[in-house]
């Protein structure tokens, strides 16, 4: 039966010609914009979780502690609140630091009557931690030990760039949104064409004792298909544009946000537009069943 | 097979209200041929659409093939209606399919099992006598071969009751006759006939049993 009612959805998806198309190349672009702010949304989103882990307070001390009591320094930082590691760094190690950075310039730190730089300790804050609020919170409480001369460091950055992602994801919606609603009209009025052109066959249906499911499934199947095929092909547009675009941003992705590769939709988001698609077409042909039945 | 007890029904309110049928009994028993016989707007299509449950009577009780129409849900409709062959004056074939495939569309969207749609569907069209144009489509067909695709498409899910609604009121004499002989053979395997016809000729040259009916009322029950 099954195979019947879809057959019957594809003729009546012929049916609806260029209405159907459209509806079709609607879904598309609606799909296929969601799915581009979808795509920058997930990168920076990717990008955020990467500098949220490299979240780091540096607290720059006033004197390096004697190697005996360093121990006894770093486990007192470890106690507080909002700490999840704990490095100390030596005046020597960051001159030597210093110097690889420098490369072939390291030389002119030989140059240096003494070495210039303190002592200090970078801290990793625990996930909880590594928000703006978190990380000032943490920042006075290291500025508060006697050690400590100066604090650096905190996650207002990543948190403006978290806003960018989250200004993506909405902006995204927004414009998926008019879009699709765009699309269900238009799947509504060719699935209408088609229900008008159906009342005959609707009627002998009824009278020879169909049921309502057998009458009313295959425009919703035909909406589906509709939505289906226009998920499928927003999402080869989205895979093509991947394809040629990702190798030539990716080094400035590199250089901006630490980002080595454009990530493209996972298979699950990816199986997502493609229900989204079905629905979206699903809801125009039963918007369309009930004006037509009305 | 048919039975109405004093089953009315009225259109509207108001001062805009019709009554189409008052106070209609009778019974049609199984195997029988019934003519319903009465000028136009007598309210003869309403009782047949009473019968197949288009319609809801406004009084009276109706039995239709052991359901209780008037009381019928309306998942249990389709039911009553696979018991019931219907035939229109127009034959409402659906134009895009052939003959075969009109007969094989409504066995299909009832469920039938895939493997006995084509023998029944060629059944009926031999028991119609039109197993030679199966293929041919709807417009390419003579008034007299589309109604007995429409008889043929009725019969196809062997009803136990065939309803007709002036199947002949579209054709000329000859082809009347050979709709009337297509009919009689059906009733003549086993099912139940109830023929509705405004042609007094008509109903005499069936010599069956004839139901009167004016505005609305069973004048007569004759034969």
């Amino acid at each position: 039966m099954f195979t019947f009612l879809a057959s019957e959805a594809a003729r009546d998806l012929r049916r609806a010609g260029r209405v159907g198309l459209s509806a079709i190349l609607l879904i598309t672009l609606s799909l296929a914009a969601l799915g581009c702010f979808w795509l920058l949304s997930v990168n920076l989103d990717q990008a955020v979780s990467q500098w949220r882990e490299r979240v780091r307070v540096v607290a720059y001390l006033r004197e390096e502690p004697r190697p005996a009591a360093v121990d006894d320094f770093v486990a007192r930082v470890q106690a507080l609140e909002g700490v999840q590691r704990v490095r100390f760094v030596s005046r020597a190690e960051a001159l030597s630091v210093l110097k690889r950075s420098l490369g072939t310039q390291a030389s002119v730190v030989d140059q240096l009557p003494r070495n210039p730089l303190p002592a200090s300790i970078e801290v990793t804050p625990t996930p909880a931690a590594a928000t703006p609020d978190g990380t000032r919170g943490l920042s006075q409480r290291l500025a508060a030990l006697p050690e400590v001369d100066e604090v650096q460091g905190g996650a207002e950055w990543v948190e403006s760039l978290a806003q960018w992602q989250r200004l993506f994801e909405l902006t995204g919606l927004g414009v998926g949104a008019v879009l699709a609603l765009a699309a269900i009209l238009t799947v509504t009025t060719a699935t209408t064409l088609v229900l008008h052109a159906r009342r005959d066959e609707m009627e002998i249906m009824r009278l020879v004792g169909a049921t309502e499911v057998v009458i009313r499934l295959p425009v919703l199947l035909q909406g589906m298909a509709q939505g289906l095929l226009g998920a499928a092909v927003a999402l080869v547009a989205l895979i093509a544009a991947h394809t040629v675009v990702a190798p030539r941003v990716e080094p400035l992705l590199t250089l901006t946000l630490g980002l080595q590769r454009a990530v493209f939709l996972s298979p699950p988001q990816m199986v997502l537009l493609l229900t989204g698609g079905a629905l979206l077409g699903a809801l125009g042909g039963l918007l369309a069943k009930g004006r037509a039945y009305a | 097979m048919i039975s109405l007890h004093h089953v009315g029904k009225t259109f509207g309110g108001g001062p805009a209200r019709h009554t189409a049928l008052s106070d209609v009994s009778f019974t049609v028993e199984k195997g029988e041929f019934a003519v319903l016989h009465g000028p136009s707007g007598a309210g003869k299509t309403t009782l047949l659409r009473l019968l197949y449950r288009d319609e809801v009577p406004s009084e009276g009780d109706i039995e239709v093939a052991g359901f209780d129409v008037p009381a019928l849900r309306r998942r249990r409709i389709p039911k009553l209606r696979r018991s019931i062959g219907i035939v229109f004056q127009d034959a409402k074939l659906l134009g895009g399919r052939t003959v075969f495939e009109n007969i094989a569309f409504v066995l299909r969207v009832i469920g039938t099992p895939r493997r006995e749609i084509t023998p029944r569907a060629f059944a009926a069209l031999k028991a119609v006598g039109l197993s030679a144009r199966a293929q041919a489509y709807p417009t390419q067909l003579s008034q007299g071969e589309a109604q007995r695709a429409s008889l043929a498409r009725a019969i196809a899910k062997s009803p136990l009751l065939l309803l007709a609604d002036e199947p002949t009121g579209n054709l000329d004499e000859e082809m009347a006759g050979e709709i009337l002989e297509v009919i009689r053979d059906i009733w003549q395997q086993g099912t139940t006939v109830l023929l509705a016809t405004h042609q007094a000729a008509l109903a005499a040259v069936l010599r069956r049993r004839t139901l009167w009916l004016r505005e609305g009322r069973l004048v007569k029950d004759e034969g």
